[in-house]
């Protein structure tokens, strides 16, 4: 038990990689979704690019790439950071999508009506549209923010020392990998439950 | 759809050198270990009920070990053959026990060496494991059948870095769940650890600058320096790693049997043999005196 510092400082990586990728995640998965349900042929096409990108190659892969492959060009980032910004690319297509099938709930009438009433793009998405599809769309990204969790245990590719990389240092020394590892995975449950919890409260409120 | 198939081309070149320098020195020819199996003793007496006539009748060594630890116990993408001292030290002990050098490899890795011992799906495991006292309390270790070392290595032209204690305060790389980072701890306290999966990785990882230094197996230090001019090993071994077979907690015959062979292999020559077709392409000289068994604590 000597070792439970270690871990904590495990978890808390595991934590800050959760929240920082899950805001950037969000951040430009709202913006490809833009790109992808609006009405420029040419945004269309680089949205649908995007996520036909990210979602068909492993996250893995886009570590190694990212980690190993960049500096090969010059671009250097912190190991951290790195992880950050492969997970929130990654993550982002994802995010988009439930977006995507969150806004295609909306019947298509009642898009066209708001514009025959003279609202533009934008004000079609604020008033119209995204009320309606948010509630639509907490369960899914819920989940997605789940996977998001369980999906920074990778990191531990790009050299950051997070939960799963901690629970297995410190199991080199003790060599107890049973409670060691159902330790992290209870901590990775308790994070899964706690962003399950935030979406069912977040659905309700949006449901009234 | 056009564009999709295109990135993923590009980024798949990109991949394919990114991952370039992973060729890997060392494993001698097929034919050497065929040479040392044909010398190898076979045990005379094998008790009725232990774990060894037990593995005679499944005519199977299973054995918990690596793929692509080089120089130790390496598969060979090509022929499927698998290298180096530990994989060959695997085979001699198949004979021992069975009279032919039939093994079986179930990879493992240092969070599921423990319960693959426990629970037997392997016999024994043979993977650079080192004996420490914390893991003899749920390991019955063999040997010391071989005695490693850390050293450090560093990008030709750094200055400053002449012995472990130079470390501290520097970023150093080391293998992920190898015992360099419990020595780079022990060595200097404030230095920070960066973990990189593989070998060929950390490389990567030093020659881009991720660090000032790697701290890795001797013996495999030399291989990557044989390898590529720009890495400098710096000094001699700054710890002692005594490398065991694990076998199950509390099994003292099989244990006592193991010792047994490792004593008669070393005096025979054959240990020594096995060096010079595994660690010994890349490290000069004659081979070391093999540990003496029982010497480390735990064993």
């Amino acid at each position: 038990m000597s070792h439970l510092p270690d871990l904590v400082g495990g978890f808390l990586t595991t934590l800050a990689l959760v929240a920082l990728s899950a805001a950037g995640a969000f951040a430009l998965g709202v913006v490809v979704v833009v790109l992808r349900v609006g009405p420029l042929r040419v945004l269309r096409a680089v949205g649908t690019g995007y996520v036909e990108t990210f979602q068909n190659i492993p996250l893995l892969v886009w570590l190694v790439l990212f980690v190993f492959g960049l500096p090969e060009v010059g671009v250097r980032f912190p190991l951290f950071t790195t992880a950050v910004v492969v997970i929130s690319l990654y993550e982002a297509a994802y995010v988009a999508e439930a977006l995507r099938s969150g806004v295609n709930t909306v019947a298509q009438g009642q898009g066209e009506a708001a514009r025959a009433l003279g609202l533009t793009f934008g004000q079609t998405l604020r008033h119209v549209v995204v009320p309606q599809a948010a509630r639509r769309v907490v369960q899914p990204l819920g989940n997605i923010g789940i996977a998001l969790t369980m999906n920074t245990s990778l990191a531990a590719v790009a050299g950051v020392v997070e939960l799963t990389a901690s629970a297995n240092r410190v199991n080199l020394v003790e060599a107890l990998p049973i409670p060691i590892f159902v330790g992290a995975g209870l901590c990775y449950a308790l994070l899964a439950a706690g962003i399950g919890g935030l979406a069912g409260v977040l659905e309700r409120r949006l449901a009234t | 759809m056009r564009w999709t198939t295109l990135s993923v081309v590009v980024l798949l070149a990109v991949a394919g050198c990114s991952g370039g320098e992973s060729a890997v020195p060392g494993g001698a020819p097929p034919s050497a270990i065929d040479r040392l199996l044909a010398k190898a003793p076979v045990a005379t007496a094998i008790p009725a009920g232990s774990a060894m006539a037990r593995i005679k009748d499944r005519g199977e060594l299973l054995i918990g070990g690596s793929l692509d630890a080089p120089l130790l116990s390496q598969q060979n993408p090509g022929t499927g053959e698998l290298t180096g001292f530990d994989a060959d030290l695997g085979k001699l002990l198949a004979k021992y026990i069975i009279g032919e050098p039939k093994t079986k490899l179930v990879t493992s890795t240092s969070e599921t060496r423990e319960p693959l011992l426990a629970n037997g799906t392997v016999d024994v495991i043979l993977q650079t494991y080192t004996i420490t006292p914390q893991r003899a309390e749920r390991v019955a270790f063999a040997g010391p059948y071989y005695s490693s070392g850390q050293a450090i290595a560093v990008r030709r032209g750094t200055t400053g870095i002449a012995k472990p204690a130079d470390l501290a305060g520097r970023k150093v790389i080391a293998g992920a769940n190898t015992p360099a980072i419990a020595a780079i701890k022990a060595a200097a306290p404030t230095a920070e650890i960066v973990e990189f999966g593989s070998d060929p990785e950390c490389l990567t990882a030093l020659r881009q600058g991720r660090g000032e230094a790697y701290v890795q197996d001797q013996a495999l230090l030399i291989a990557d320096a044989a390898q590529d001019g720009e890495l400098e090993v710096v000094g001699e071994p700054f710890t002692t790693d005594p490398y065991g077979i694990g076998l199950k907690h509390g099994d003292e015959q099989f244990k006592q049997f193991v010792n047994d062979w490792l004593r008669e292999i070393q005096k025979s020559g054959l240990w020594q043999d096995v060096w010079r077709d595994s660690i010994g392409t890349v490290v000069k000289g004659d081979p070391p005196t093999p540990p003496v068994i029982g010497s480390a604590q735990g064993s």
